[in-house]
């Protein structure tokens, strides 16, 4: 192999390609000059590392569940406004104000927050009524729905369909928007906003 | 440099390669996890995930024996590998949509040395990273308080991929020389 160059302090960064990590091992088991280099440029990164600020306190796994919940709430709030942000800012600029509202519903709502850290989630606009504006948020794996909508009826239901199976997921509450957030929707093929019998927004979530 | 990363209680286990050893895992997790687990949860924003990056880096560093001291003081290395695990770790599957969501969402390219772990080392990294020329220091922010990858940076500046690299490779050297020289 040759002397690593650039990628002895790219490598100190983390920023090499991992596939070539024990092979950039093995040249510095071999190689002096390129191995002083790199303890150079990890030395630098440490000192880098210094002014990080520290992780939130120490805590033994066992008992961190609650402490946990409030650290994920405290650590992803404003990445979790923006991510709502973004989410919701996707489409055009008539849907700035769900943007914004859909961000502080989600700030508020603490369990939802809490799922939403911790899992992958994806995202769909249902296709509504005019006058209706829905979007779904889903974890990947089935574990939470979340669906926000403005225009919706007053009591309209979420229901998801599987196959044949149809399941109610429960009312929208009265907020604006008017929000539902469900523990293990499971997988559905197809999520409705359900109200008077007739659905005002459908969609297909992408797992 | 290397001083400053030495302690006395640690000497003992630098010195000799590592091998899978309950209690020098243990000495050297209790005195430098703080520091280790900073550097992962500056990258995941997750003090479980971050926890495990910490430990996964660890195993893999006392599993595999990889560790030499001729290959430099235990903690700058110990960095660079929670460091690298903690990056693989965010660019899994599992966070791949937040750090999108951060990516887009802009994070903040500042400098913070209030919130350091280590305060005088900060002022002083601050110090150093203000004698860099302007491009050199950005791409340090972006980079390593941006945890951005080197191809986001590229896009994010509009600066081809290998000035990226060069430019950050140069930075890291004259930052290791200005805080070897400068007063601790």
């Amino acid at each position: 192999m040759n002397h690593l160059d650039d990628d002895a302090e790219l490598y100190a960064l983390g920023l090499t390609e991992r596939e070539r990590d024990a092979e950039i091992e093995a040249h510095l088991a071999e190689c002096g000059d390129c191995r002083a280099r790199v303890i150079a440029a990890e030395e630098a990164a440490a000192s880098l590392a210094a002014a990080l600020p520290a992780a939130p306190a120490d805590a033994k796994r066992s008992d961190a569940v609650p402490a946990r919940a409030a650290t994920v709430r405290r650590a992803w709030w404003p990445s979790l406004a923006a991510a709502a942000a973004v989410v919701f800012g996707v489409t055009a600029a008539a849907e700035g104000v769900i943007a914004q509202s859909a961000s502080a519903q989600l700030a508020r709502t603490d369990v939802a927050l809490t799922a939403i850290a911790s899992s992958h989630f994806g995202h769909t606009t249902l296709t509504s009524d005019p006058g209706v504006i829905a979007k779904a948020l889903y974890a990947r794996d089935g574990a939470w729905c979340y669906v926000v909508a403005t225009g919706a009826p007053r009591g309209a239901h979420v229901i998801v369909h599987r196959g044949a199976a149809a399941r109610d997921l429960g009312a929208l509450d009265a907020g604006a928007p008017a929000t539902l957030f469900v523990r293990d929707p499971g997988r559905p093929d197809s999520i409705e906003v359900v109200a008077d019998g007739r659905a005002v927004a459908h969609g297909k979530p992408a797992f | 440099m290397a001083r400053a990363y030495a302690s006395a209680g640690l000497s003992a286990v630098e010195a000799r390669p590592m091998v899978l050893d309950g209690p020098a895992f243990d000495r050297a997790y209790r005195e430098y996890a703080p520091r280790l687990r900073s550097v992962a949860f500056a990258v995941l924003h997750d003090r479980d995930g971050a926890e495990d990056a910490v430990h996964g880096a660890l195993m893999r560093v006392w599993g595999g024996g990889t560790y030499r001291a001729e290959r430099g003081a235990l903690l700058p290395f110990l960095i660079a590998c929670v460091r690298r695990e903690a990056l693989d770790a965010l660019r899994g599957s599992k966070r791949r949509h937040l750090r999108e969501v951060r990516a887009s969402a802009g994070d903040p390219l500042a400098f913070d040395d209030t919130a350091a772990l280590d305060p005088l080392e900060a002022r002083r990294v601050r110090a150093a990273l203000e004698t860099l020329p302007a491009e050199q220091r950005d791409v340090i922010l972006r980079a390593y308080y941006g945890h951005r990858t080197l191809a986001e940076v590229a896009q994010d500046t509009g600066v081809p991929l290998g000035t990226v690299k060069s430019r950050l490779a140069a930075a890291l050297r004259r930052l290791h020389s200005t805080l070897s020289e400068g007063p601790r």
